[in-house]
């Protein structure tokens, strides 16, 4: 047995085609594209060695990446935080309901299989000038009864974090708050109800049992869905692109993705483009640590 | 008689909580719901009568706006193309996948753990950064517009973490169902292909599902790699339709219903299946 | 199941296999920087290879015929512009007459998306064989890189006599600072002048006069709100549209843009402020929604009626009469930008564009691509331009005056009386970023930030990027 499972032609065989491919197709190109973000490396021409200078330029003088950053980290923050509280929230009112708790869950879960593109175009109409919920408010009076008067949802450039911004983490809010409350029930239904029951008898009333009980038993899920949510916050790129048409704000509602991909593949700054590539990497991972350091993940006896 | 008067009044209490969250829960879900009833509904309008009213229920359906959407938008193509392109992702990154975590989790090798870590590691990689030198490499190679130029890095990118969630069914399977394979003289690709792999049935059913729904609905590679009309997949061509028929508004709330049909009507009829399966994914991930 | 792991196997190897050796050079960042391009040169010059073999297979599947592509920012099948339509006609001739020995296949983009896949098309080694590009900064990109082909071999044999003058050739050329490389690298297939179209009617009942100062404009725009009408409709949405009407302001307060280029005076210039000014002034008039409006939206409102003025090139006629209401392309007027008060600037000058087309350097096919150009510049097309579409054709054709659209006729006064005609400033300038960051910061000075810090970006561009 033993010696059967120590066969190393069956063990090269098993793994190549993963490794060769992870290596292949994941781990050169990431050294390829810090080899780029050191180069001035516009499309149709040669990469050029020029040193840190693409990092200066992004972290000293880019105004656009500044923003871009400054966005990527309101998404990230907004959605860590909304994400949790509503999430939980919807976690506890699911578990203690008797009646279509399955009816009400696929219902929140919906939007995370659907495409974000598809989303970030409904959205997009929804938030429109002319249609939408300007159309609806002024046919019920507001404005004036004038839909051209209402919030320019998706336009407006005003203030720190501009309204569209916001427009945008609240649907981004929408489309995956089902998948932390996802996450948080199956936590939640994993604790044994003996730890209740002996709650209860000791007096416990539900909210104190939720405190004490069930925050402290799913704070490695806690730390799980944070860290999913950063991630996927500082990844966002569907539903931004796909609700500002190119063009529109002048890159006032960008985060880092949709600066990378403007400038890798609209002004062709391949090198550049690596550049944000990279910072956006070093961002991910350190989040992930942070997070894991902080949000400790002790697992109890459950 | 204190005593019933306590427990009714705490009843009566619990029914007004109980009310108050499905009346919270209802209107969520009416917020889940109408926006995606309004794209069914002006889909079948025309551009006029959605101006004058947007209450007002389409007089006459108009099924050209989904004919219309489905011809120009070229979104059959598109359709048969994501699908080709996810399936093919989904076999391949399954038989990988679970060859490299059998590998880890049942052969005996030292640098296993090693190689598991620099499986995991390949998780916290954003795509974004590799699409660069992933764009120049392919296109050198003649493979941007070609599917295969996507299903690459979408196997590449679904590998980390079905190897991760196999490794840990195939963990779980008792080692002494290996060895009486091995008494009966099975070789070690027949105990992984009769004991291991139909003992983690879920698993595969898991990690499908995880990269099936992310493959199908990724814009960004298949963006920057697929220029040509015929080779676009479903987000793309969404994506793209946009722009020349703007002001076609009826037709593009038609072009979005038929892309995101499919996906609510699997997910109607497998929904606990789907909710629970991704979510035992992103638990594990 | 084992022969498709042995495949998948050998597959996955061999990709490694090329990929390790082709970018040995990159994984290990040369150390030494200056060892580091020509190593770089080397591994990228292979890769155009394999690429450049696909046409050559694509030949073989079909046959005799010589396949060609030609790239368009529009959908051909679908468009309504009628200018389109043409590109279409000429497509359609140019397949029937040459069937069974030339075809050509057109891709379809829109605008917006075009620059990116055709990058993406040429970093592929994919050029289309044919295709649009627009005069100036655009062409010299695909010039000075060998992506297009040089032509005046190909116009020298009197295809170039059929042209109205060598000066519609001027955005074509592509100067290569006197080197080699100097020479015709697109055709122009007709030119759009930018041009203010109004509704007469609206103007008629408001008592509003055809305004020959902006002083005049501004009044003309008090009257039509006056009445209760939208005075202007303008996209700053889709930024190009705005930067039109920037343009035009920043030419008439005088500034000349070769004083840009060579640092003789910078984007802070009173003139640039002025025109940021006049910006202003005149956003009072637009449509409520002209911040999110696009294009499509803005000039929609011009032909349904809703706003008075449109600014626009001229190739709205095509879409004015393609698809808007019956009769009302007699309501139209156009006039010339008006002059800015108080300037001296020439206030004759007209912003014109031209539709052109480039060559792959690489088409395997040029004889057939050469013969699809000429389809785009023959008698019918050019006809069809003027008479149809409502653009200025750009050959001798005649054309009957009397069946081309009305606003052709005041567009080609507009056009005639021009002293002289200049780019649109977004393709005009340094590159692409440095017109796209012009357009956003004109959107920035709509939306009422100062012009004196609104410029700061285009300020900085040019410092960085281009004064150097």
């Amino acid at each position: 047995m033993d010696k059967l499972m120590r066969n190393k032609k069956a063990i090269i065989l098993f793994i190549a085609p993963a490794l060769i491919m992870f290596t292949a197709v994941l781990f050169i190109p990431v050294c390829k594209a810090i080899y780029y973000s050191l180069c001035n490396y516009k499309i149709n021409y040669h990469p050029k060695y020029i040193g840190i200078k693409n990092y200066v330029m992004l972290l000293t003088k880019d105004k656009t990446m500044k923003i871009a950053f400054r966005n990527s980290m309101f998404f990230m923050i907004f959605s860590i935080v909304t994400q949790l509280i509503f999430g939980l929230i919807l976690a506890a009112l699911l578990t203690n309901i008797k009646k279509g708790r399955n009816f009400f869950k696929n219902i929140y879960y919906l939007p995370c299989v659907l495409s974000s593109a598809a989303l970030g175009l409904l959205w997009m109409f929804v938030f429109m000038p002319r249609l939408g919920i300007n159309q609806m408010l002024a046919t019920m009076g507001f404005f004036n009864g004038d839909c051209t008067l209402g919030p320019q949802w998706l336009f407006s450039t005003e203030g720190y974090i501009i309204l569209p911004i916001w427009v945008i983490s609240f649907v981004a809010l929408w489309q995956y708050v089902g998948q932390s409350m996802m996450l948080y029930m199956a936590q939640i239904s994993g604790i044994s109800s003996d730890i209740y029951e002996a709650s209860y008898i000791d007096g416990c009333s539900k909210r104190q049992s939720f405190f004490y009980i069930t925050l402290p038993l799913i704070k490695p899920m806690v730390a799980t869905a944070m860290s999913l949510n950063a991630i996927g916050s500082l990844k966002f790129f569907d539903l931004i692109y796909n609700m500002i048409p190119e063009g529109f704000l002048s890159h006032k509602a960008d985060v880092i993705a949709t600066h990378l991909y403007t400038q890798a593949f609209k002004f062709s700054k391949l090198g550049y483009g690596s550049a944000i590539g990279v910072i956006l990497l070093v961002l991910c991972l350190v989040m992930t640590v942070i997070i894991n350091k902080f949000v400790k993940t002790e697992s109890y006896d459950m | 008689m204190t005593n019933t008067m306590t427990i009714s009044k705490e009843k009566k209490q619990a029914k007004i909580v109980s009310t108050l969250i499905y009346v919270f829960l209802i209107l969520l879900a009416i917020i889940y719901i109408v926006p995606l009833l309004w794209v069914l509904v002006t889909s079948l309008k025309n551009d006029s009568t959605l101006m004058l009213s947007p209450w007002a229920m389409p007089a006459k359906l108009e099924w050209s706006n989904y004919e219309f959407a489905w011809t120009k938008g070229h979104l059959g193509t598109a359709m048969l193309n994501s699908l080709i392109v996810c399936g093919s992702t989904l076999v391949i990154s399954m038989i990988f996948g679970s060859m490299a975590a059998f590998a880890i989790a049942k052969l005996r090798w030292k640098l296993s753990k090693l190689t598991m870590y620099y499986f995991l590691i390949g998780m916290m990689i954003p795509i974004h950064t590799i699409l660069i030198p992933l764009f120049v490499q392919f296109s050198g190679w003649g493979m941007s517009n070609t599917l295969m130029g996507i299903i690459i890095p979408y196997i590449t990118f679904s590998l980390p973490i079905t190897i991760y969630i196999m490794v840990g069914f195939f963990e779980g399977i008792p080692n002494e169902l290996f060895e009486a394979a091995c008494i009966d003289g099975c070789s070690v690709y027949k105990m992984f292909g009769t004991v291991a792999i139909p003992l983690a049935k879920t698993g595969f059913m898991v990690t499908g599902l995880m990269s099936f729904v992310s493959n199908w609905n990724e814009l960004l590679v298949a963006m920057v790699f697929i220029s040509k009309e015929a080779k676009k997949t479903l987000p793309v061509s969404l994506t793209k339709f946009v722009g020349p028929y703007h002001t076609n508004y009826c037709q593009m709330f038609a072009a979005i219903m038929i892309a995101i049909i499919p996906t609510i009507i699997a997910y109607v009829a497998f929904a606990n299946q789907i909710v629970e399966g991704l979510t035992a994914g992103a638990v594990k991930g | 199941m084992k022969m498709k792991k042995f495949l998948a196997i050998c597959l996955s190897a061999a990709m490694t296999m090329s990929l390790l050796s082709a970018c040995g050079g990159a994984a290990a960042p040369a150390a030494p920087a200056a060892d580091a391009a020509p190593a770089a040169t080397e591994e990228a010059a292979p890769d155009e290879e394999p690429a450049a073999e696909e046409p050559a297979a694509d030949e073989a599947a079909s046959g005799d015929v010589e396949e060609i592509s030609f790239m368009v920012w529009d959908d051909l099948e679908a468009s309504e512009d009628l200018i389109t339509k043409g590109y279409k006609d000429s497509i359609d001739r140019f397949n029937k007459d040459f069937e069974g020995k030339y075809h050509c296949t057109p891709i379809t983009t829109n605008l917006e998306e075009y620059y990116d896949k055709l990058n993406a098309l040429v970093a592929a080694g994919e050029t289309p064989d044919v295709f649009i590009v627009s005069p100036g900064a655009n062409l010299n990109d695909y010039a000075m890189t060998g992506v297009a082909a040089k032509l005046d071999d190909y116009l020298a044999d009197g295809w170039k006599d059929t042209f109205t003058s060598d000066a519609v050739f001027a955005g074509g050329t592509y100067g290569d600072e006197g080197g080699d490389g100097a020479g015709i690298y697109a055709v122009p297939l007709n030119i759009a002048a930018a041009c203010v179209f109004y509704n007469t009617e609206m103007f008629a009942d408001a008592g509003a006069e055809v305004p020959k100062t902006f002083s005049e404009l501004l009044d003309a725009c008090q009257k039509l709100q006056d009445k209760g009408y939208t005075p202007i409709t303008i996209s700053a949405g889709t930024a190009w549209c705005l930067s039109m009407v920037a343009g035009y302001l920043c030419d008439r307060n005088g500034l000349n843009l070769d004083d840009i280029k060579t640092h003789k005076t910078d984007w802070k210039d009173e003139k640039v402020i002025n025109a940021g000014k006049q910006i202003q002034e005149l956003s009072k008039y637009f449509q409520k929604t002209a911040a999110g409006d696009d294009n499509d939206v803005a000039t929609a409102a011009f032909y349904n009626g809703e706003a008075a003025i449109l600014i626009q090139g001229s190739w709205a006629i095509g879409q004015i009469n393609g698809s808007c209401a019956e009769g009302f392309a007699d309501k139209v007027g156009v006039f010339a930008f008006p002059a800015v008060d108080g300037s001296s600037a020439d206030p004759n000058r007209v912003i014109a564009k031209s539709d052109s087309l480039a060559m792959s350097a690489n088409t395997q096919h040029p004889e057939a691509a050469v013969q699809l150009m000429k389809y785009f510049t023959d008698d019918t097309a050019q006809k069809y331009t003027a008479e149809v579409g409502g653009k200025i054709p750009v050959t001798n054709v005649q054309y009957d005056e009397t069946v081309a659209p009305p606003e052709l006729s005041y567009v080609m006064d507009v056009f005639k009386s021009a002293s002289s005609t200049f780019g649109f400033y977004n393709e005009s300038l340094a590159d692409t970023e440095a017109g796209s960051t012009f357009d956003n910061c004109f959107v920035e000075i709509f939306k009422g930030e100062d012009p004196a810090t609104a410029l700061d970006p285009i300020e900085d561009y040019y410092e960085m990027n281009v004064w150097e």
